[in-house]
């Protein structure tokens, strides 16, 4: 990958904020519902085929009596240097060039879960059935997603069918998106502002502002993924 | 001893031969009328005729300005001019019966995408597309026909000549598929 010896072109990036967040997962009901992320069952999720586009990752610290627990919510850390791009043997997992993120397209993809062994993130899920979605609730999916049939991996793709619609809006209006005007279902959910998304090709965003933060780290970052994810580490003052 | 007669005259190929030519011929004009054959609509909406009055297409499909689908009218915006035109015809009585039971009309829509593909008509009208550059001439056309070949390389070749200099983000996956 010619890109990494360049440095990696910055668009979209999310900051998550730990001592901010509380666990209360209304990131996780609300990416399911804006991605049409199946719902696959108890017995499923015990076999770890669940389906969760985010996952709250929590953490108990400091020995009884005394413990206190922290959150870290996980999603696909839409790596500049991914790990799954290269092993997929159909391109479905491409790097979006104009986005800076990496897409699963799933027409293209056949399953062989390369991807997923790849990733160190956990955040690629596979679909082992089809969607389940009985009679009222076809109501609830979102017409702008794909249903995801059998046998195609999916991820979080932060939220680009409203990258796409916010782009869209802001050149028929023929102006500049704004700062903010783009949000995620996560972040558009979150109650208490620990995820902010933005821009950081702009330096002046509020996500470029928020990365430089003193308590910043990335996942994983030895891995040389190069994550569009920051998160802040948390000192335990805000219940996370 | 016997001769032995070349393989192409053995009568188990021929039949098979013939067999199999039937399946495939059938094959091909089953298909052809499947998917190539404009459906019935519940009107037989004579676009020739609209056009040729000069309508504009975005009197009736107005949403192709505004969002991802064109839309299509419904029965008080084909009754608005209707009923100050109205000519003896089957089709205008249909038309008259259906406002008549305040039914919308079950058009039957002809320009269908793959669920995988994120299709806005917005952008493209707004960048100056002329609706027949992907519809057809539709002043020569009754119903609305399905056009032929429209594949993601037709897509890509009107997307690469029409704006070359943005075709890092027309060419981006992610700008018709998610």
């Amino acid at each position: 990958m010619a890109e990494v010896s360049k440095g990696i072109a910055e668009k979209w990036g999310l900051v998550v904020d730990q001592d901010r967040c509380t666990g209360c997962n209304a990131c996780v009901v609300a990416c399911s519902m804006e991605n049409n992320v199946p719902f696959t069952g108890e017995d499923n999720v015990a076999f770890g085929r669940g389906t969760y586009w985010i996952y709250n990752k929590r953490m108990w610290e400091g020995t009884y009596p005394e413990v206190a627990p922290a959150f870290q919510p996980v999603m696909c850390q839409q790596c500049g240097s991914a790990p799954c791009e290269p092993v997929c043997p159909t391109f479905a997992a491409v790097h979006s060039e104009e986005e800076q993120i990496n897409l699963q397209i799933y027409n293209r993809c056949i399953g062989t879960r390369y991807c997923a062994n790849n990733c160190p993130y956990h955040a690629r899920q596979f679909n082992f059935e089809d969607p389940n979605i009985p009679e009222p609730m076809n109501s609830y999916l979102n017409p702008d997603v794909t249903v995801r049939r059998r046998g195609v991996m999916e991820k979080c793709t932060f939220c680009v069918q409203r990258i796409v619609a916010g782009r869209q809006t802001a050149s028929a209006e023929d102006r500049p998106l704004r700062d903010g005007e783009v949000t995620p279902a996560c972040v558009a959910a979150c109650p208490s502002d620990a995820l902010v998304f933005g821009d950081l090709s702009d330096p002046n965003s509020r996500v470029s502002q928020m990365a430089q933060n003193e308590r910043q780290y990335k996942l994983m970052d030895e891995l040389g993924t190069r994550p569009k994810v920051t998160y802040l580490k948390g000192g335990g003052r805000n219940g996370g | 001893m016997k001769h032995k007669k070349p393989w192409w005259k053995q009568p188990g190929i021929q039949i098979g031969a013939v067999l199999v030519a039937f399946i495939v011929i059938g094959g091909i004009i089953g298909g052809i009328f499947l998917t190539q054959t404009p459906p019935e609509q519940p009107i037989a909406f004579p676009h020739n005729r609209h056009v040729g009055i000069g309508a504009s297409c975005l009197y009736c499909h107005a949403g192709a300005t505004l969002g991802p689908s064109a839309g299509l009218p419904g029965i008080e915006k084909c009754w608005g001019c209707h009923q100050q035109v109205q000519k003896q015809s089957p089709e205008l009585t249909k038309l008259a019966g259906y406002v008549e039971r305040n039914e919308p009309i079950p058009w039957v829509p002809v320009a269908i995408q793959p669920e995988f593909v994120r299709f806005k008509h917005s952008p493209h009208v707004n960048a100056g597309l002329q609706c027949s550059a992907c519809h057809g001439d539709l002043a020569k056309m009754t119903v609305a026909e399905a056009q032929k070949g429209q594949n993601m390389g037709w897509c890509l070749q009107c997307h690469k000549s029409s704006a070359p200099e943005q075709w890092t983000k027309l060419s981006d996956c992610a700008t018709c598929h998610y």
